[in-house]
């Protein structure tokens, strides 16, 4: 044991059964290794770690089980010959790899959080996986970043059930019924966040946000203030300065909101991305500028990617009654 | 675990700064960690030579494979614990933040002899008997498919001959990991440093009389045949230089070739 703690490379898939706590998070950052192809490493810490089996992880990811078989023997292959080590990472090099595991399992939740169709019930709920896996982290490496992420997972998988109404269609948070969110993940997920405010990184921050939303009763108690403050906490991107300016219009007055978007509009960041016009869109029917909301839900409907989008932006567009 | 880093220019990044160059504090790390075997800057890609044989006929053409902008300005071959030391290294050499760094590993032989490393221990206090080239083995689509690919007869002959130093195989493209450093931070990719149709498979390190002989060596490799040869000159230089100096007197040979135009 203590020889392949010092480094050698190991077949993952020897590991798999029940193995000791420290064997375990060892494999996590073995499977999360950047040296692997994204992909890779998403599907043997599934494979390896959560312990799917191949064909669950080829049905979650719609490619057949020979594909994925293929991509996890080359990914264990590339393990063992360019010496990807089988431990978990010193402390200089800790929170850059632990960032590195926290991005898989948040790709796994994410996956299995946008594709809710529930079109093929043979899937693996990924999302529920995730959470699985993140809570089998934290018990590991209690890390504040670990912590978040999965209080995060939690309170957005909490709402699941409240996000599709009966035909399929998506059902904005604004409009949810809060009795169908899932009261024991809610409280697992503040839970998790109850512990010390040092060393509050992206993950914590955005769990953060969620729990603004999670503690309100309605819609219209939600704490809009709080949720700005957040938002200047995390890391400047376009897609925080979205929903920053959305924050911002629902805090104070919408016109403020619209201002943030027409200078997120003119840095052309988001160019082509169909939430900058929805959330536009949004605030100028809150401002009561119909004309103006009216032409974003166009040029939103234009861009939109799926479906179930269209078809919320269309409503939307209709109870303009133009 | 033997590793090959391999310095690409080229790549998105700050341009080379001379001031913040710091490869002698690189070398003593490596040297105190005793984990380096050899390591050479190359010539600037103008002064590469391909070398082909198809049909029987020798081809030999300016330059690297690659088209693309980015191309190897120089290696290190280190003996690590494992990759994490790899990148380890390769993060903190100078090359991760003015372009970027492949680390591949070598191929590990069932028969190998234990502790053997790839360069020989007395190599890098031997002084030049001749002018020496990086001679990189690539894989080519366009190569022929039927002609022989075992390098042993090859080898043997070379050695025999004394031109060639060291040489090894290398783990496919695949194994390999991509080391960048950005801002202070190290950025760790899976994959080779440029995405073409030919990529290499192995080096050796050749000590001719000049580019005619390394020419002559390279297309007897039956991998001429079945890829093709890039032959790259060593581009020296002092460690503990003043490299604002240096890159001064160097700046025009950057831009002129100095190895014999080829052409046959």
């Amino acid at each position: 044991m203590q020889e392949r703690a010092r480094g050698g490379p190991v077949d993952p898939a020897e590991a798999v059964g029940e193995p000791e706590w420290d064997d375990r998070l060892r494999l996590v950052f073995t499977c999360a290794h950047p040296a692997l192809p994204l992909e890779a490493r998403v599907a043997l810490t599934l494979r390896t770690v959560g312990g799917l089996s191949t064909a669950e992880v080829a049905r979650a990811f719609f490619v057949s089980e020979s594909t994925m078989g293929q991509r996890i023997v080359r990914a264990k292959a590339k393990i063992a010959h360019a010496g990807i080590p089988y431990r978990v990472p010193p402390a200089d090099a800790l929170p850059e790899r632990l960032d590195g595991v926290l991005a898989v399992l948040y790709l796994i939740h994410n996956e299995g959080y946008a594709a809710t169709s529930g079109a093929d019930l043979q899937r693996p709920d990924l999302a529920a996986e995730a959470i699985r896996l993140g809570r089998l982290l934290v018990g590991l490496l209690p890390e504040p970043e670990a912590r978040g992420l999965l209080a995060l997972m939690l309170l957005q998988h909490a709402r699941s059930a409240a996000r599709v109404d009966a035909a399929g269609d998506l059902v904005p948070l604004e409009e949810q019924d809060r009795t169908r969110w899932d009261a024991a993940e809610i409280v697992e997920g503040l839970g998790s966040l109850a512990a010390p405010e040092s060393g509050r990184g992206p993950y914590r921050v955005q769990a953060e946000i969620q729990a603004v939303h999670a503690r309100a009763a309605s819609a219209g108690e939600t704490d809009w203030h709080a949720i700005l403050a957040r938002y200047d906490e995390l890391p400047s991107s376009p897609f925080v300065a979205l929903n920053r300016a959305i924050a911002l219009g629902m805090a104070e007055r919408p016109e403020a909101g619209l201002a943030a978007l027409a200078r997120l509009a003119a840095s052309g960041a988001l160019e082509g991305y169909h939430l900058l016009p929805a959330a536009r869109a949004d605030l100028s029917r809150r401002a009561g500028r119909l004309t103006d909301a009216a032409e974003s839900y166009r040029a939103a409907l234009e861009l939109a990617p799926t479906e179930p989008e269209r078809r919320y932006l269309q409503r939307r567009l209709g109870e303009l009654g133009g | 675990m033997e590793y090959l880093l391999l310095y690409a220019e080229g790549i998105d990044a700050q341009p080379y700064d001379p001031a913040e160059d710091n490869i002698a504090e690189w070398v003593a790390d490596v040297q105190t960690r005793g984990i380096s075997e050899y390591g050479e800057r190359l010539r600037p890609g103008q002064d590469a030579t391909s070398v082909r044989v198809r049909n029987t006929r020798v081809l030999v053409t300016e330059g690297p494979f690659t088209e693309a902008r980015e191309w190897v300005g120089g290696f290190d071959i280190v003996d690590c614990r494992d990759l994490d030391e790899a990148i380890d290294v390769a993060s903190r050499h100078p090359a991760a933040r003015f372009g970027a760094v492949e680390v591949r590993p070598f191929m590990t032989w069932p028969d190998a002899v234990p502790g053997q490393r790839v360069v020989p221990a007395d190599l890098p206090g031997r002084a030049a008997k001749g002018v020496r080239y990086l001679m990189l083995v690539c894989v080519d689509p366009t190569g022929e498919k039927d002609g022989p690919d075992d390098p042993n007869a090859w080898v043997h002959e070379m050695d025999g001959r004394g031109v060639r130093l060291f040489g090894e195989v290398l783990r496919p493209p695949a194994d390999a990991t991509l080391v960048r450093s950005r801002g202070g931070k190290v950025l760790v990719t899976d994959g080779p440093f440029a995405e073409a149709k030919e990529w290499i498979a192995g080096l050796d390190l050749l000590e001719v009389s000049g580019l005619d002989e390394a020419i002559e060596v390279a297309a007897a490799h039956p991998m001429a045949r079945a890829g093709l040869m890039v032959l790259s000159p060593l581009w020296p230089f002092d460690v503990a230089d003043d490299h604002v100096a240096r890159a001064e007197r160097e700046a025009p040979e950057r831009g002129i070739r100095t190895e014999p135009k080829v052409s046959r």
